[in-house]
């Protein structure tokens, strides 16, 4: 019985002990101590950060904007400061930024109260859009029409869970909801006429729409039913940092570069075309707080 | 942050869940029944066809059954779900796929025409077990081809392949999970769609495990009813 006691007792002590350290270290601190800044990278999530195959390293939008963090960090500390990449999946990157693996995520993780309570979000950078793949000619022009339509989404889906819930709550009443296991079979179920429309995210649905031979008999709706935000996080109480990235991404909109950036991935010629709504280019302008022309110099 | 699993077996009969089961119940239900009345009277059809002494319905059954028996049934569904209506240009195509419910009808008429042909090769072997003589003894009393078929030789193959059809029976109701890939709201899909909502998939799997254990079991009794009631001394049974 004695021998668990000293068990139990030695393994509070050390998670004690690993809790305080966690804490302890700033990231400031620690990136300032070593010179170098580890990054959470997505693998797969187009046109955010994924790894291109020709050179087999992390690109995207995303990690544009991490290499502009990093030029500013290295301002800031006025020396060269390194970004050490980590891959994170959409199940670890809570967990790695929560136990201080990665400094920041950079990539595209939906802005959650659930995830708020573990980490710290940055400024809301994108809205991803729940939304209507449609025939070219298709009469649906905004969220009524879909009364009376054969709508499509992907089981397991949190935008097949928007539908349905948006259904039961009364907003629309569609014909039929008819569900497929993949986005490309969704896209056959809208060329063969079994649905009317086909739902995921704007971005993806570009994606399937881009690679169909003919590109121009489909469209993305201008509506959008519903909206993930997305945030780079931070780990939880590092208000310095997050105070950084939230800075970089008001520099990068004031000076234009954020949307250099955005075009060069989600732009007309980009790789995966994702038009701008006004909402959005609105929402840009009204996060920028007023910001000192050498924000990023140390005090 | 927790890192055991916490168990929460009311997933299976809280409101909307417990109704979720249901409706999937119902349609598994439906879907193996209808599914197999079409696969019985096709099969046994397709199996007499392909005894008859006639080389043309022969070769017409065996093609049949070779065909969809040696393609999976996930690629058939798939084949008949998204392949099938085009078949018929683009017209019809259209007109077929704006029916409401495609999907659930696809599936049942894809899981009795793939379930027929294995009844077919049981319904053949039931045949082929039963002896010469019974065919001439039948032809000798004045029966023609048709008559002999319909009155001595089906009646008795019928019972000698009751228990192979019982696991067919079985079958159509396991195959019909298969159904959820296009889409049909049965008990596999919905222990699915539990599993995404609530992030219980151990409870919703296991309950879905004990619905199908306990159509089976029901499958089971109600053949081995049949089988005893049906059966002729000296064939099967004792």
């Amino acid at each position: 019985m004695k021998k668990y006691f000293i068990f139990a007792f030695c393994f509070i002590f050390a998670m004690t002990l690993l809790g305080s350290v966690a804490l302890a270290d700033e990231t400031m601190d620690r990136i300032n101590k070593t010179g170098k800044i580890r990054v959470g990278l997505r693998e797969g999530s187009i046109p955010f950060a994924f790894i291109d195959p020709k050179v087999g390293k992390h690109v995207g939008f995303s990690v544009d904007m991490t290499y502009l963090l990093v030029e500013k960090l290295s301002q800031h500390f006025g020396k060269k400061i390194k970004i050490q990449p980590f891959t994170v999946t959409p199940k670890t990157r809570i967990p790695m930024v929560a136990n201080a693996t990665v400094d920041v995520e950079m990539g595209s993780t939906t802005y959650t109260q659930k995830r708020e309570e573990v980490v710290d979000f940055s400024y809301i950078f994108f809205f991803s859009e729940t939304t209507f793949l449609v025939p070219k000619d298709s009469p649906i022009k905004n969220i009524k029409d879909l009364n009376g339509k054969r709508l499509g989404g992907a089981r397991g889906t949190t935008n097949l869970k928007a539908i349905e819930d948006q259904v039961a709550a009364g907003r629309y009443t569609p014909k039929a909801i008819v569900v497929v296991e993949t986005h490309p079979q969704g896209f056959l179920a809208l060329k063969g006429g079994k649905v009317d429309a086909y739902s995921t995210d704007r971005s993806l649905l570009e994606g399937l729409r881009m690679k169909a031979p003919h590109p121009e008999n489909w469209k993305t709706v201008d509506f959008a039913i519903a909206y993930e935000p997305y945030g780079y996080m931070c780990r939880e109480g590092n208000s310095d940092i997050r105070d950084f990235v939230n800075n970089t991404i008001v520099w990068s909109i004031k000076t234009g570069k954020f949307y250099e950036m955005y075009d060069k991935w989600m732009g007309p010629k980009g790789v995966v075309p994702i038009p701008r709504s006004k909402a959005y280019e609105d929402y840009l302008q009204l996060i920028c707080y007023p910001q000192a022309k050498d924000w990023w110099k140390k005090k | 942050m927790g890192l055991a699993y916490e168990f929460d077996w009311s997933v299976l009969w809280r409101n909307p869940y417990g109704m979720y089961l249901l409706q999937g119940i119902w349609v598994t239900i439906k879907m193996g029944l209808i599914g197999w009345i079409i696969a019985l009277s096709l099969g046994v059809l397709i199996g007499t066809m392909r005894i008859s002494p006639w080389r043309w319905l022969r070769f017409l059954g065996g093609a049949y059954v070779e065909v969809f028996r040696n393609i999976p049934f996930m690629v058939q569904l798939f084949f008949w779900y998204y392949a099938g209506p085009m078949i018929f240009g683009k017209s019809i195509q259209y007109q077929i796929n704006s029916i409401i419910g495609l999907n659930y009808y696809v599936a049942i008429i894809a899981l009795g025409m793939y379930t027929a042909s294995r009844v077919a090769e049981h319904t053949r072997a039931g045949f082929s077990s039963i002896s010469r003589d019974h065919h001439q003894a039948a032809l000798s009393t004045g029966l023609t081809h048709p008559q002999m078929y319909r009155y001595v030789i089906i009646p008795y193959a019928l019972r000698i392949i009751i228990p192979p059809l019982t696991t067919e029976f079985l079958t159509i109701f396991k195959n019909s999970s298969i159904a959820m890939t296009i889409g049909v709201l049965e008990t596999t899909f919905m222990s699915y769609k539990i599993d995404s909502e609530t992030f219980h998939g151990l409870e919703s799997t296991t309950g879905a495990c004990l619905i199908y254990l306990a159509l089976g079991l029901a499958v089971v009794k109600l053949m081995g009813i049949l089988e005893s009631r049906l059966k002729i001394r000296g064939t099967i049974g004792r």
